[in-house]
């Protein structure tokens, strides 16, 4: 009692001084503590993330630490638990590892802690975008992308794929060995050393799995065997009917070089079926679908026999063209292992070489285009969609829910239906609100397949066989793999999982209602499309019709190739002699084929007395063309313009209709122009005259001048240091090719000044381009390789290595790779050896 | 002088902490030196600090610098020239490190001559 009362009488007595101190105390306090926490945390600032400032900006922890110092820094012997003995990995001068193992478990061990050394978040975020989880990291902007990876099933493929994985111990040995390398990586990391887009969007990376190996791959899938246009065809075979289909739309187009031309060489019996009819769709389709990757993605490959080589030696080559981005698409790699020593382009996130050479052959890859997608139109009992009509019978539908979870908001359900078909995609919440009829997405990327063991298998081939008995492992995505062997062999194998289809099966809807409209057989291995050694010298291929026309089995795809395959093989057939450098030059042979064959008949349609001066000048430029697309070709600007107004221009009517088309393709286009000018497609929609081929093609030239001029003025606004509107538009100004990164940052991202375009072989458009180029001779002294792809070895935008193989790709210079035999440094290049030790028990 | 020798020490021990502890460890650090070395201008001190300290660091890494990340991400944020992250770089530190060693200081009660 008397306590209380002294301590009341204590606190009264207190002078406001000491109250003051307390409280200044207190509030100085409290904004420390609250600037720490403001700091401490990211915000949303007018719709845009910050990184926490104070941990971004420190530069003891954060985004400064990320920034290499000029002399390369790698970390010194690092102890990785896993490991069973001793791995030694030197380090070139373009910082590609060459990793030496005593035992393959300990190889794909090391392979993924050194990719996931600059490649980790890379490795992540794609993974991430397969399994439709982006949204976690950047909120709501990714929802509708994530869902569409999830409606297409793209987990439920990665499922499959990893069942397949896991069933042969060889894969399985790959993979959790792989996994157990980027996971010590991952283990390794500090504050300081996180990756730098981590650090930027404020989050952490997650424990790596073999799942993820399997998410890439699909990925990969997703980019080269989704494209289908059954929806586009149905609806055009109802709208006009089945001969302006095989007008517009032909399976074959009277055009080029087959991949392998074998003409009545088929001496197989090929597996057939009854026809099943095809089927035109009461209502039209009315779905928005997905876009679909750049049909102008494509690769070239090809493989010179020693009889037509300078050294006698055969040579191969390989660019596979997607789109270009960074982190680079590739990690070059060596991965030396007792019964394995090779050497090529690795993609982040799958261990061993997917194109490359050995000490005694050498393979590339183009994708095969082939149609591996079906939808089928599903009839559900009502409208719950509990159960469809499968065989007579009313069959249940799996609900899968999907769970999206989104960073600062609540999660997001989707629900999917899955059938025996596959997932419903489209449905009324999703892209197709007003279509009556729902289809289920038959792809064959969901199903089990076991592609890493034809890549293991590739990694250790010594010849014609081995690489015979690796690719029958391939499933999908189905490839073109060019080889050739020291010991003198060429070859070529459209390798993939191919259903044996019956006429127009998988061109248009299938009615889902039967399980016999489904694939039913496979085409077996040994009666893919394939050679060896053809008396021509050479193999090749560019994503064009895969073969001459007594093949025995029906071949649909979403597009081929018309205009690289020719090029190519044009070149090919006449040289000889071919040295090394004849391959790089062709590689970035920017010759215009397209253009040689279209532009004479464009510019007959012009008549010159009647253009203002600015087309005039356009004219004369375009007549004195060489169809080359330059750098500098003012030519290749005009001509690429006038073609980018005449394609949609031609096809109007199918964008104005509302239902769902597609355009035909390039060459068809120009076939038509020529053969059929008067074809009712040619009329502009919306002008009371009738035009013809020929309006419509001055009709675009005149748009096109409008749109150079006005890029020029644009052009002379940006740069101050040309006022003057009249210099020339040079091409590579003009196409603006740009590598962007994978955030879509624009200061982290690259425009290169470069020639070619689509439809050229040297493929490089906006966007799209030659990810990686290859030249390897195989030479019986030793293989020697050369190549280089459009950015560096380092994910990391603050290293040396981010881009610096960027200016030499850009104008077509090559790096000569370094294959080595054993870790010791008896060469003249500047190297850095690190060696990986075991845990010691 | 005081105050010199208490920039002197927050700058330090900061030093010291941001090696081994997350960035708030210059607060701390900056806390004890305000109340240790109390001044007669504590904020200044421990802004003065840890901003120097903040700015050297990132100048210096970016003087060795193998590519320009540091003018990408003034771009980014965006800032135009990467100076100007480099002093917003220094004033968020210091900042936090003014309001540290000033509450440091503000714990300290002045002693006072007693009288018995």
């Amino acid at each position: 009692m008397l306590r209380k009362l002294e301590k009341g009488f204590y606190f009264q007595a207190l002078k406001p001084k000491l109250y003051m101190k307390v409280f200044k105390f207190l509030l100085c306090f409290l904004i420390t503590a609250g600037l720490i926490y403001l700091l401490d945390n990211s915000h949303i600032v007018k719709g845009n993330r910050l990184p926490p400032l104070g941990r971004f900006l420190d530069p003891f922890h954060g985004f400064w630490q990320n920034i290499e110092a000029k002399n390369d820094s790698i970390p010194e012997q690092p102890v990785i638990p896993g490991l069973t003995d001793k791995v030694t990995v030197v380090f070139d001068s373009l910082m590609i590892p060459h990793i030496f193992a005593e035992n393959d478990a300990d190889l794909y061990l090391a392979q993924g802690y050194i990719t996931a050394m600059h490649r980790l978040w890379q490795m992540e975020i794609q993974t991430h975008a397969a399994a439709g989880r982006v949204s976690e990291i950047v909120g709501e902007v990714a929802l509708e992308s994530d869902r569409s990876n999830r409606r297409q099933g793209m987990v439920y493929g990665a499922e499959k794929a990893l069942m397949g994985m896991m069933k042969n111990p060889t894969t399985r040995m790959m993979v959790e060995q792989y996994t157990e390398g980027v996971n010590a990586y991952i283990a390794s990391l500090t504050d300081k050393t996180l990756p730098f887009e981590y650090k930027l969007l404020d989050y952490k990376p997650e424990p790596w799995t073999p799942l993820k190996c399997a998410l890439l791959l699909k990925n990969m899938a997703k980019t080269l065997c989704m494209g289908d246009k059954d929806m586009e065809m149905s609806n055009a075979l109802k709208l006009y009917g089945k001969d302006v289909v095989e007008l517009l739309y032909p399976d074959r187009e009277p055009v080029g070089d087959p991949i392998v031309d074998n003409a009545n060489g088929w001496k197989f019996k090929p597996i057939a079926f009854d026809t099943i009819p095809r089927s035109v769709p009461e209502e039209y389709i009315n779905v928005k679908k997905l876009p679909a990757s750049d049909p102008t993605t494509g690769s070239n490959n090809w493989a010179v026999s020693g009889s037509k080589t300078a050294t006698g030696a055969p040579i191969v080559c390989g660019d596979p063209h997607l789109n270009l981005s960074l982190p680079s698409l590739w990690y070059v790699v060596q991965l030396h292992a007792p019964g394995t020593n090779a050497m090529g382009a690795s993609l982040p996130g799958s261990p061993a070489i997917i194109i490359g050479f050995t000490d005694s052959v050498a393979w590339s890859v183009t994708n095969a285009q082939r149609d591996l997608v079906d939808w089928f139109a599903i009839e559900f009992e009502n409208d719950k969609k509990d159960k469809y009509m499968l065989d007579g019978k009313w069959t249940e539908t799996k609900k899968v829910i999907e769970a999206i979870n989104i960073r600062d908001k609540e999660t997001f359900y989707d629900t999917v239906l899955y059938t025996h078909w596959g997932p419903v995609t489209y449905d009324e919440d999703f892209h197709a609100e007003n279509n009556l009829v729902q289809h289920a997405f038959r792809w064959m990327a969901h199903d089990e397949s076991e592609e890493l063991m034809t890549f293991y298998k590739l990694n250790r081939a010594k010849n014609h066989n081995d690489y015979l008995d690796a690719l029958n492992h391939f499933s999908t995505p189905p490839q073109n793999f060019v080889f050739a062997s020291a010991a003198g062999d060429i070859a070529m194998r459209v390798q993939g999982k191919f259903p044996v289809r019956r006429i127009y099966e998988g061109k248009f809807i299938l009615d889902g209602s039967k399980t016999t409209n489904g694939w039913q057989a496979y085409i077996p291995n040994d009666q893919n499309v394939q050679y060896k050694n053809p008396v021509r010298g050479f193999v090749s291929s560019a994503n064009q019709y895969p073969v001459d026309a007594t093949y025995p089995y029906y071949i649909t795809a979403s597009h081929f190739e018309a205009y690289r395959n020719r090029r190519i093989n044009t070149v090919l057939n006449e040289s000889k002699g071919i040295t090394v450098e004849d391959m790089m030059k062709l590689q970035n042979d920017n010759y215009n084929l397209k253009a040689a064959e279209s532009l004479p008949v464009f510019l007959s349609q012009l008549d010159s007395t009647r253009l203002t001066p600015k087309q005039a000048k356009a004219f004369e430029i375009l007549k004195a063309w060489n169809y080359i697309n330059d750098k500098d070709s003012e030519g290749a600007s005009y001509y690429e313009a006038w073609w980018d107004v005449l394609m949609p221009l031609t096809w109007d009517e199918l964008e104005k209709n509302k239902i769902t088309l597609s355009r035909p393709t390039t060459y068809n286009t120009i076939r038509l122009i020529r053969e059929k000018p008067d074809l009712t497609f040619f009329d502009i929609q919306g002008t009371p005259e009738k035009e013809t081929a020929g309006d419509v093609i001055r009709k675009a030239f005149a748009l096109s001048v409008n749109d150079i001029e006005t890029w020029k003025q644009e052009h002379a606004s940006k740069d101050t240091t040309r006022n003057n509107t009249d210099e020339p538009v040079k091409w590579s100004m003009y196409k603006d090719s740009y590598i962007g990164h994978l955030l879509r940052l624009e200061p982290l991202s690259a425009h290169v000044l470069t020639g070619g375009n689509h439809d050229i072989v040297n493929a490089h458009s906006k966007t799209h381009g030659p990810s990686w180029r290859m030249v390897v001779s195989l030479e019986k002294s030793g293989v020697k390789a050369w190549g280089l792809y459009p950015g560096g070895q380092s994910g990391n935008p603050g290293s040396a290595h981010y881009i610096d193989m960027l200016d030499a790709w850009c104008s077509g210079k090559y790096y000569s790779l370094l294959f080595l035999k054993s870790p010791e440094n008896n060469h003249a290049e500047k190297t850095i050896t690190v060696n990986l030790n075991p845990a010691t028990k | 002088m005081k105050f010199i020798l208490q920039v002197i020490a927050i700058f330090a021990l900061a030093y010291i902490a941001e090696l081994f502890l997350p960035w708030y460890s210059l607060a701390i650090a900056a806390f004890m030196m305000g109340y240790l070395l109390k001044s007669r201008a504590n904020f200044l001190a421990g802004f003065l600090a840890i901003g120097l300290l903040w700015f050297i660091k990132a100048w210096t890494i970016d003087a060795n610098a193998a590519t320009d990340l540091a003018q990408k991400v003034a771009l980014i944020f965006p800032v135009k020239e990467k100076i100007w992250l480099m002093l917003a770089t220094a004033f968020i530190g210091a900042i936090v490190g003014g309001f540290a060693a000033l509450t440091g200081a503000l714990l300290k009660t002045e002693k006072k001559k007693v009288y018995y």
